[in-house]
């Protein structure tokens, strides 16, 4: 009894069709969102009711400056989602780092640069207790950071009374906020800076390829002799202080340092990391990633807005956009393990 | 009763074909076992048949039912009668046995659909008893062996063919069992066999085949090289397996008089020397303390004692310091606790030695890639190259990446927990030799093995353990598997019994 039924001449055809489908639907994933951005652009700008608006300069550049909170916070909570923790607190992180950066140059005087140090500082040691609790302590991520974010709003009403800070706030800071170099706004040339160096640290370094190994698997990782505590503690002091770059992002663009402001960030980076884990390395938490699934969002928002949408389905489409990215990269996944 | 077909099924995965033109019949009441390396297709043609990949050509037929093997899916499989149990068992670990047990059927419920726990762990109770695991059903099953793991997982499959007649394919269910254990499923398997099931099993362990097999298919590179009844004895079938004739193994170097320095002193509850160029296998029973040895001196586990390397003492629980003093640790569970899943090849070869490719601006990641190559080759690592996904390999060449990982660098003390687990006997025969030639440059390895004709095969000397002690030592000349055998079989406490 041997192999003599083979249907040998029907194989390879089948075989080669198939492999294109497979490579097909590979790359279909990992360009589904940039393809989708592309799609979102190309509408608004030939629909009657949007294309005069949308493609304005004026309106690229608010859309791009007006992402560049949101991206920094994005990108600095990819950091401890790649070593498998959550960080529910960069929103607030954000938030009280801008009143730190403008009560430090409206109240004590402190100029510019020093005042926006600070705020990174204090970014980096909230990121810190975050990163003990979660680390040393063991306490689970989404309620440490949901448990500190809850302290950090109870602080800013306490430090703030509930009132703006408008006076006092460096010109120079509101310039870089409100201003533009080549036709670009100048928070995008922070938010690229601060994505083309999180997409180096992961991506280039040592330190990043240990990131990757312990998000793959903390048991082996330990087994090859690398200090997860300190890892994983290091991300969250990493993203303390990307969230205190995004506080002094904020008091630029707005001029002021609103204590109702940054907080509603969190979800919404969070969100982007998601999505961005979905296209380019689907599978893998990556910085070029979110920063489309950011874009994606804020065209498609910014042009159902020009469309004369109501604002109510801007949540509605952030949320969907969201469910159908994951489900459908969800799909994609499924279809490569059976079929590929 | 219905006799399974498998006609001309084909697979492929990318460019590279895993399957070509594969047929076999599997009989009811018969076990038909299927053979073959590492990648050869077995775990291949499993997922086919259980819908779990999708085949490119062939037909699939159980009784008058044929189908397209393409157009398989879970449900057909199930409402024909087949059932499975695959390498990676699907269990629920968070679970409890009794749950897992009746995973995908019922629970015995009293009206409004509260779960009447007390009958549902006595129910299981009784399949437990069944097949001699002697546990608590409301254990979760993470609280088990994974021998114990392995068996309610057949346990679950066996019981619930029961119900319908049919055919039963087991992949690989021995893999993470230690031999004396793989008997009590031998014997379960050979009562299915003869109420009237069809069983198909998948091994590697050539000895069982002899144990259970009424007949039986080589694959080799997803061809059937040979299928028939069991007539051919173990050589011939590793000669089949391997072809070539590449599966013979060279015998043990029997000069054991010149061993080297002691480079590894243990001292507690085992006392152990290690001396450059030797290799020391621990036996014993699951449970017997084996695998905690290796841990304690690794730091990943509690250690009683102290241990030193090249004389200088190894603090307790510090990984990075017993691998800074040339120690190196290969778990027994590869993927979960040796391998990066998520990454490629490279990544987990450079996992312990990232650091030395560092440049001033980063990580010179071609410098590593030129490596990776380089080390696949030297380790007889097969893949189509160092940026494949790590889980795409087969389970024999994971392995050599994990121990390729550490032999490249400085290691000096390796400690190796079932370095061959779940590998055909090829991979397994270059395992041997990697180990080999790793201490014959003056590394020292202590083995933790089940596999008592590994032992015999690789190691200078052999501790049996029990309850965390030595309980007898077989010195150069006096390895031999049947002697641990037995030596571990009286070491385990009376009150054990037949428990695992």
């Amino acid at each position: 009894m041997t192999s003599d039924s083979m249907p040998a001449a029907e194989a390879p055809v089948r075989t080669a069709s198939r492999i294109d489908r497979a490579r097909l639907l590979g790359l279909l994933e990992r360009f589904a969102l940039p393809l989708l951005l592309v799609l979102v652009i190309v509408v608004f700008s030939t629909l009657p009711a949007t294309s005069s608006t949308f493609t304005s300069p004026e309106n690229i550049r608010n859309v791009l400056g007006d992402q560049a909170v949101l991206g920094v916070l994005a990108i600095a909570s990819i950091l401890p989602l790649v070593v498998g923790h959550f960080d529910l607190s960069v929103g607030a992180q954000a938030s009280i780092t801008q009143i730190a950066v403008a009560a430090a140059m409206s109240r004590y005087g402190i100029p510019m640069v020093p005042a926006v140090l600070i705020g990174i500082a204090m970014g980096a040691a909230i990121g810190l207790v975050n990163g003990v609790l979660v680390a040393k302590v063991r306490v689970n991520a989404l309620i440490t950071t949901l448990g500190v974010a809850t302290v950090i709003a109870g602080l800013i009403s306490l430090y703030t009374k509930g009132t703006t800070i408008v006076s006092g706030i460096s010109h120079d800071l509101i310039n870089l906020g409100q201003g533009e170099w080549l036709g670009i706004p100048r928070t995008t040339f922070f938010l690229a800076a601060v994505a083309l160096l999180v997409a180096y640290v992961l991506g280039a370094t040592v330190y990043g390829r240990r990131l990757r190994l312990v998000g793959s698997n903390p048991a082996a990782a330990q087994l090859v002799g690398l200090r997860l505590d300190r890892l994983v503690l290091s991300t969250f002091v990493f993203t303390g202080a990307l969230a205190g770059v995004a506080g002094a992002l904020l008091v630029a663009r707005n001029g002021n340092a609103n204590p109702a402001s940054g907080n509603e960030y969190t979800l919404l980076a969070v969100a982007a990391a998601f999505l961005g884990a979905t296209s380019i390395r689907p599978g893998q938490f990556n910085v070029l990633g979110t920063l489309v699934a950011i874009f994606f969002l804020a065209f498609s928002v910014n042009g159902l807005n020009l469309a004369g949408v109501e604002p109510w389905i801007n949540d509605v489409f952030n949320g969907t956009a969201l469910v159908v990215a994951v489900g459908l990269s969800a799909v994609f996944a499924r279809q490569r393990q059976r079929g590929a | 009763m219905s006799e399974l077909r498998v006609e001309g099924v084909a697979k492929a995965f990318a460019e590279v074909p895993a399957l070509s033109g594969v047929s076999f019949h599997a009989r009811p009441g018969r076990v038909h076992c299927l053979l073959g390396g590492n990648g050869s297709g077995k775990s291949t043609l499993v997922k086919v048949l259980a819908g779990v990949h999708r085949a490119d050509a062939g037909t699939v037929s159980v009784g008058a039912a044929a189908v397209e093997a393409a157009a398989i899916d879970p449900d057909w499989s199930r409402t024909r009668g087949l059932w499975f149990v695959h390498q990676d068992l699907a269990v629920f670990p968070m679970l409890s046995v009794a749950e897992n047990l009746a995973a995908g059927r019922d629970y015995v419920t009293a009206a409004g659909g509260r779960i009447r726990w007390r009958r549902f762990n006595d129910r299981a109770r009784e399949i437990l008893e069944r097949f001699h695991l002697d546990v608590d059903p409301r254990l979760p099953l993470a609280a088990l062996r994974p021998a114990q793991r392995t068996m309610v997982a057949v346990a679950r499959a066996l019981h619930a063919s029961e119900a319908a007649t049919g055919t039963l394919v087991l992949d690989e269910p021995t893999s993470a069992l230690p031999h004396d254990e793989a008997r009590f499923l031998m014997d379960a398997i050979r009562r299915c066999a003869a109420d009237g099931h069809g069983i198909v099993f998948v091994t590697h362990r050539l000895d069982e085949v002899a144990q259970v097999a009424d007949d039986v298919t080589v694959l080799r590179d997803g061809r059937v090289v040979a299928s028939g009844p069991a007539t051919l004895d173990r050589a011939e079938l590793a000669e089949l397996i391997v072809g070539g004739g590449a599966a013979a193994e060279p015998a043990r170097p029997t000069a054991t008089g010149a061993r080297g320095p002691a480079i590894l002193e243990l001292r507690g509850p085992v006392e152990l020397t290690l001396h450059a160029g030797e290799v020391v296998g621990l036996a014993g029973r699951l449970g017997s303390g084996r695998s905690r040895v290796l841990r304690g001196i690794f730091g990943a586990g509690p250690r009683a004692g102290e241990v030193r390397v090249g004389g200088q003492p190894i603090p307790p629980g510090d990984v990075a310091a017993a691998i800074a003093a040339g120690v190196a640790f290969v778990p027994e569970d590869r993927d979960g606790e040796g391998l990066f899943g998520a990454l490629g090849v490279r990544e987990n070869l450079s996992a312990v030695d990232v650091s030395r490719f560092r440049a001033s601006w980063g990580l010179d990641q071609r410098r590593e890639g030129a490596a990776a190559t380089q080390t696949m080759r030297s380790f007889l690592v097969r893949a189509v190259s160092e940026r494949q996904p790590i889980m795409t390999l087969s389970g024999g060449n994971r392995q050599k990446v994990l121990l390729a990982r550490w032999l490249r660098g400085a290691a000096r003390v390796l400690l190796l927990d079932e370095p061959t687990q779940g590998v055909d006997v090829g991979a397994r025969a270059e395992i041997h030799r990697l180990i080999r030639d790793a201490v014959a440059e003056g590394a020292g390895a202590i083995v933790v093995s089940s596999d008592h004709e590994e032992l015999e095969h690789l190691c200078d000397r052999v501790l049996v353990l029990a309850d965390g002690r030595v309980v007898a030592e077989l010195g150069p000349g006096d390895v031999d598997a049947v002697r641990i055998s037995h030596l571990t079989l009286d070491a385990a406490p009376a009150a054990a019994g037949a428990r695992i």
